[in-house]
């Protein structure tokens, strides 16, 4: 019992470690998202920051999915300015471990 | 001034007066990203983006016809405000005597004042100021350029949803005089576009937006050392069917100019056709 308590916990640990080491899932409502070609601005200003690893943009949806590397973070006053230079309004932002 | 030289002066006007409603009715140089293809709209770049873009068109009135293609480059300055340049090159025949070369490069900004955000729309207002400058050689036949640097200020309004969209603009432009004393007339570009997109846009994947517009092209009559012009000035309206294609941050816009009303002053042609195909790239 012992044991199996202490290799669930390190397992946990490992999990959790694990979990971090993965990075972050940014998921940004956007507002005036109507044109593929317009969103493009998005995708360039995002890839091209370091530890971005990729980029989703869900048009109907009004959503920007950004996953980072481990350490990568982005605060929220950044993300709207990435938005806003890019020619649109972030609405919110919900940030998940991957 | 012998009757021959101002016959001569009066003919070259005309050509300019004709090969300059290409340099101002096709946008040229201030049409950005997800602008109609004749009209304007208020879109602009992201910030510090680069747009390239390369322009055809072509105008026939009569037994004259025009060619132009141009290179277009533009910056975005901040999320609401590109500027940009546009350097064309021109092919104009008028039945007897053709020339080539470069024509008025023009210089441009954009500037969206207002915008208005909501899920899958955005609305927004800009205002633009174009300057054609006056390096085309006014002394070939027909001639290049008009001689003179002219200035085009406009307003412009646009609704751009995931299903339809719809643009209204206006321009002036306030042409220059000459060394020659030739002043072309005082022209209002007025234009109204609807535009439907049949499917759901998908980011990666082709994106259609079908367009039709209505273009007005008001122009006072042109002076030549103070004396106006008879053959010159008038109202023209083009309905102008288009199609707008863009996968991901390549653009090709199409579009034909058809005559609708035509009233012109004087024994001038009429336009027969406007055609226009650009490409543009995001970089």
């Amino acid at each position: 019992m012992k044991i199996t308590t202490i290799i669930f916990i390190i397992i946990a640990l490992t999990g959790s470690g694990l979990g971090l080491a993965a990075g972050t899932r940014y998921e940004l409502r956007v507002d005036g998202l109507a044109c593929p070609f317009c969103a493009y601005g998005i995708e360039k200003k995002f890839t091209r920051t370091e530890g971005v690893e990729s980029v989703e943009i869900d048009l109907k949806n009004g959503l920007v999915i950004v996953n980072t590397s481990e350490g990568k973070k982005f605060s929220e006053d950044q993300l709207k300015t990435i938005i806003d230079d890019t020619g649109f309004t972030l609405r919110s932002v919900s940030v998940k471990p991957r | 001034m012998p009757a021959n030289e101002m016959k001569s002066k009066i003919n070259r006007a005309m050509w300019v007066i004709l090969g300059t409603s290409v340099l101002i009715s096709a946008p040229g140089g201030v049409v950005l990203a997800h602008d109609p293809v004749f009209g304007i709209g208020p879109h602009v770049l992201f910030k510090n983006g680069i747009e390239v873009s390369t322009h055809l068109e072509q105008e026939k009135a009569g037994l004259e016809k025009e060619s132009e293609l141009a290179l277009e480059l533009v910056y975005g300055i901040t999320g609401d405000w590109a500027a940009g340049i546009e350097l064309p090159y021109s092919s104009k025949d008028d039945g007897v005597k053709s020339s080539s070369g470069q024509s008025d490069i023009r210089v441009f900004t954009k500037y969206r004042f207002w915008r208005e955000d909501s899920l899958g729309l955005q609305e927004s207002a800009a205002v633009m100021l174009a300057v054609n400058l006056q390096n085309g050689d006014e002394k070939e036949d027909p001639p290049l350029g008009n001689g003179a640097t002219d200035v085009i200020a406009g307003l412009t309004y646009g609704y751009e949803g995931l299903k339809w969209y719809r643009w209204a603009s206006a321009r002036y432009l306030v042409p220059g005089e000459n060394s020659s004393g030739l002043r072309l007339g005082d022209q209002w570009l007025v234009d109204l576009v609807g535009g439907w997109r049949p499917a759901a846009p998908d980011y990666l994947k082709p994106d259609t937006v079908w367009l039709l517009e209505l273009n007005g092209e008001i122009t006072g009559r042109a002076e030549l050392n103070g004396t106006s012009l008879v053959d010159s000035g008038g109202t023209e309206w083009f309905v102008s069917p288009g199609i707008f294609w863009t996968k991901r941050n390549f653009a090709l816009k199409a579009g034909i100019q058809l005559p609708v009303v035509s009233d012109l002053n004087g024994s001038q042609d009429k336009s027969d056709y406007r055609i226009k195909a650009s490409f543009e790239l995001h970089l």
